[in-house]
């Protein structure tokens, strides 16, 4: 610790991460007292939490930060103390405190502002609460702050007080200790030793009636002391010595008179009845504190082991991921000359290269389990939108999750939070009835919704359901006919009616309110989870609610692809949209017009695409007979057949993000390296289907950076 | 000599806070999370001073008090108690089960070596 | 002539009773402590030590403290006493 070389700012780091734990418990605390399944620990952690925090911050003289927290830990201690039990509004408004604290500590750790105004009223909120008169006197909360001095100094703790030059001032004090004193580890040499340090002192003990031997109780205190102290020091000064055992003993402190030749009679109190006198003069003890050498070198074998977790700068991490993408891709291209080299499968070159390939994937999962986090702090901020959103509506509406310790990729989890937060608020704006509807329709007024996560099949599902009215199905078509995104007589499935939501410009809200909004979509949402290399779905039932199913990969960084060949070029195909592969017969293509072909797959029609020509590779072919053909599915129900020229292979590629070095191509959604060293582009088959290829010459292709280019973020 | 402590705090902040300004000044410097654990850490070492907070899960810093008081080894081994307030009954409270001495927060470095000396000489 | 008898390191609280207990075994005769290990001398002992000495005089025996370590010497000057006044009367 002491070899860092900002220590300080480490631990200020370390405090806002304790914080964000602290701010989880509080959460936690805050949601079990409101589902009344708290005991009474429970008030004592949500107490715990919010007082840690004001410690912590106290140290480092934020004070905004104390002053909420202090005035917030009162009104717990309150409850706690009194043992009362929070009823739903007040848990509501702990709740609402407890946000307002993590934005205070956000605020705090990034350097900013937050509006005291909210605070200020919350906090009248919370003295409400108690019926008490707004706490105005800031002495209690005051924070004075003292910078850290990291190097103390012992020496100028002990230093002393210009002994010699100044004029002394002699001050008389008497000291008895009573068995209180002992009791509390306190101790009389010591305390005379510290006094002796302020100057020169001269100790006398009175050992007064001491028993005999066989009479002694030994815990009985009987001994006491006068001390003349040549000291140029306050009585405070002096008695701050004392401080701890003030009440455990008889102190008394006096001035006497300066005499430089006699000594010690004149100021003994009378009262003293000492019949040992045992004088002896300490001198002013110029020996260092002789407990205090030098600083060894931290003694750290000594302290016990800490919690195994290590905390890692993320940079770091994605130094390794991309080592070990780097590593899978050589360990390819090693099999690959291998393979090209002749060897015998069963050689054992092979056999130790089937060894690597196993632990190269082995390194490569647990690189990415270092990424993963649970999705709780993701839920926890989801809880807070529900709470705002509600409160914005005026709905009654409590979150349910589920899953909280799933764990998924750093990156998915920071990505998810906006398409999340949007459902959240579409969920409590559209989703859910107003409370008078909900009671008519026999159900609860309190809305719920309920979040969940959990792992499916070597993915993540997030679920997002509401028990509101479900989607209006009329409704929506009706819109999306007014709007002219499908055609008036078109006759749609109650999926493909719910699907409509996803579709770009589509809102269903007749009265905009400020929480949704308007313009911002679930289309939107769905690009950002596709992006994500997710897709979602929704479910829906009348008068029972809605769900909305995510479905996420666990990591971004690998991909379980299909390489094809298209007109010579490698190109890989995310494998989960990939349904089937067919191979034409010559009646499969039916021509609707002029580049508008149809795949006849079971009985149905789906859209062909010649994906070579689409890419600008080669013209169009005219005759698909023998062509390859893979059918994909996405999960908005859409689906293709992409005329292909071969399949190479299928595995986990690395994606390699496209930086500066490549410019975004539509249809494009990122790059890996083959094991061959070939440089691969990953099709993005939503693009693709959406007719997002124009087909142009390759040399006239320009980035199309304007809407696409967050996609390329990760690699 | 180098001066043996303990200090019991829930809070990883403060544990590293107490560390960092005691260890460069020569102390040796065990930490436990609560009382339970305090007790736990206490029975493989003599320390010269015992630093605890109040507020702590499972066994909070009176009972930690208490308990170190009831073993015959620590009736006499120095008990700071770190404690956000300066309230006397807290004090108190903290002295009637048997702490040596007090540091108000907010930590202050030179604070907390002073209050150990105070106790140790 | 008896044994000196070697004082523990810690003279503390907890010492209180047993070094009360210890030395009255040997009373009776001359006691020579041996303060050559003490590390911690606290007040409570030093009361012990001064009964003992007084008790011992008392009998007329001698009391004699040898060999303060320089803690020892430092901790007795603390609280007002040389290991030759303990030793040599302090009344």
């Amino acid at each position: 610790m002491s070899d860092q070389n900002d220590p300080m700012a480490d631990i200020r780091a370390s405090f806002f991460v304790e914080c964000e734990e602290l701010l989880e418990a509080l959460q936690d605390g805050l949601g079990s007292l409101d589902d009344g399944v708290g005991d009474s620990e429970t008030i004592n952690v949500v107490f715990r939490a919010v007082h840690s925090i004001k410690g912590g911050a106290g140290a480092f003289g934020l004070e905004h930060l104390v002053r909420f927290a202090h005035r917030y830990e009162t009104v717990l201690d309150e409850v706690r103390s009194n043992g009362l039990t929070p009823d739903h509004e007040n848990v509501k408004l702990f709740f609402r405190a407890a946000d307002h604290l993590s934005d205070l500590v956000r605020a705090s750790r990034d350097g900013l502002t937050v509006p005291q105004d909210a605070g200020d009223a919350l906090l009248a909120e919370l003295d409400a609460m108690l019926g008490t008169p707004a706490e105005t006197d800031e002495a209690s909360a005051q924070v004075e702050f003292t910078p850290l001095g990291i190097g103390i100094d012992l020496g100028d703790l002990d230093a002393p007080f210009d002994a010699g030059s100044a004029p002394s001032t002699r001050w008389s004090i008497r000291f008895q200790p009573r068995a209180e004193l002992y009791e509390t580890g306190n101790e009389p040499q010591i305390l005379l030793r510290n006094l002796a340090r302020l100057g020169t002192a001269d100790v006398t003990c009175d050992v007064g009636a001491l028993p005999l031997l066989l009479e002694l109780s030994p815990e009985t205190p009987h001994l006491a002391w006068t001390i003349a102290l040549d000291a140029d020091v306050s009585e405070a000064e002096i008695r701050e010595v004392f401080e701890f055992v003030d009440g455990l003993c008889d102190l008394e402190v006096s001035l006497a008179l300066y005499d430089d030749n006699t000594a010690s009679t004149a100021e003994r109190p009378p009262a003293a009845d000492v019949n040992a006198p045992a004088g002896v003069t300490l001198p002013q003890p110029d020996t260092a504190p002789q407990d205090m050498p030098a600083p060894p070198p931290a003694r750290r074998a000594a302290e016990p082991p800490a919690r195994s977790v290590v905390r890692v700068d993320l940079e770091r991490i994605e130094r390794l991921v991309n080592l070990v993408g780097e590593l899978v891709i050589n360990q390819a291209m090693l099999a690959q000359s291998l393979v090209s080299a002749g060897l015998s499968p069963h050689s054992d070159a092979m056999n130790g290269l089937e060894e690597f390939q196993r632990l190269t994937r082995d390194i490569q999962d647990s690189v990415m389990m270092i990424r993963a986090q649970p999705v709780k702090s993701l839920f926890q901020r989801m809880s807070r939108i529900v709470r705002e959103a509600s409160a914005a509506v005026g709905k009654e509406v409590r979150l349910v999750t589920d899953g909280e310790a799933t764990e998924v990729d750093k990156t998915v989890i920071e990505r998810l939070a906006d398409p999340l937060t949007h459902m959240i608020r579409n969920a409590v704006d559209h989703g859910l009835e107003p409370g008078a509807d909900r009671v008519s329709a026999g159900k609860s007024a309190e809305g719920t919704v309920r979040l969940s996560a959990a792992h499916r099949s070597g993915r993540v599902i997030i679920e997002l359901s509401d028990d509101g009215g479900g989607i209006n199905r009329p409704r929506v078509l009706q819109i999306a006919r007014t709007k002219g995104l499908i055609p008036p007589e078109a006759s749609l499935s109650d999926t493909e009616i719910d699907n409509l939501l996803f579709l770009p410009g589509f809102s269903t809200a007749e009265s905009v309110s400020n929480l949704s909004g308007r313009g911002v979509g679930m289309d939107v949402v769905r690009t950002a989870i596709q992006q994500l290399g997710g897709r979602i779905s929704i479910q829906s039932e009348s008068g029972q609610g809605t769900t909305f199913t995510i479905s996420l990969p666990l990591t971004l960084a690998v991909l379980d692809g299909m390489v094809v060949d298209v007109a010579g070029e490698t190109m890989v195909l995310p494998l989960n949209v990939v349904v089937e592969t067919l191979s034409l017969g010559p009646d499969d293509v039916q021509m609707l017009r002029p580049g508008a072909e149809l795949v006849r797959v079971r009985g149905g029609f789906v859209p062909l695409y010649d994906l070579g020509a689409m890419l600008g590779y080669r013209s169009r072919r005219t005759d698909y007979t023998g062509c390859i053909v893979l059918l994909i599915s996405l999960d908005d129900g859409n689906r293709a057949a992409l005329v292909i020229d071969g399949i190479e292979d299928q595995r986990q590629v690395v994606i390699k993000g496209l930086d500066d070095s490549f410019f975004r191509a539509p249809g494009i959604a990122a790059a890996t390296i083959l094991g061959d060293g070939q440089i691969a582009l990953i099709l993005d088959p939503a693009d693709v289907i959406a007719g997002c290829l124009v087909p142009l010459p390759v040399d006239a292709r320009l980035p199309d950076r304007s809407s696409k280019e967050e996609r390329l973020e990760h690699g | 000599m180098t001066l043996t402590v303990l200090a019991v705090d829930d809070s990883r902040t403060m544990r590293d806070m107490i560390r960092l300004a005691l260890v460069p000044n020569g102390f040796s410097v065990h930490v436990a999370e609560d009382g339970l654990d305090g007790l736990d850490v206490l029975s493989g070492l003599a320390p010269d001073v015992i630093i605890t907070d109040i507020n702590m899960p499972r066994m909070d810093g009176f009972g930690f008090i208490d308990a170190v008081r009831a073993q015959e080894d620590h009736r006499a081994t120095p008990i700071l108690v770190l404690t956000t307030e300066s309230a006397a009954d807290l004090k108190m409270r903290a002295r009637n089960a048997g702490a040596t001495g007090w540091i108000v927060k907010p930590f202050d470095p030179g604070k907390l070596v002073k209050a150990l000396h105070m106790v140790t000489g | 002539m008896s044994d000196s008898y070697r004082l523990p390191a810690r003279l503390d609280l907890p010492a209180a009773e047993p070094l009360a207990q210890a030395l009255r075994g040997r009373l009776g005769a001359n006691m020579t402590l041996d303060g050559s290990d003490v590390t911690h001398l606290g007040a409570l002992c030093l009361q012990v030590l001064l009964s003992a000495a007084r008790t011992v005089r008392h009998a007329g025996h001698d009391f004699a403290l040898v060999n303060a370590s320089d803690r020892l010497t430092e901790q007795l000057a603390s609280l007002g006493f040389t290991p030759d006044r303990l030793s040599g009367g302090a009344e």
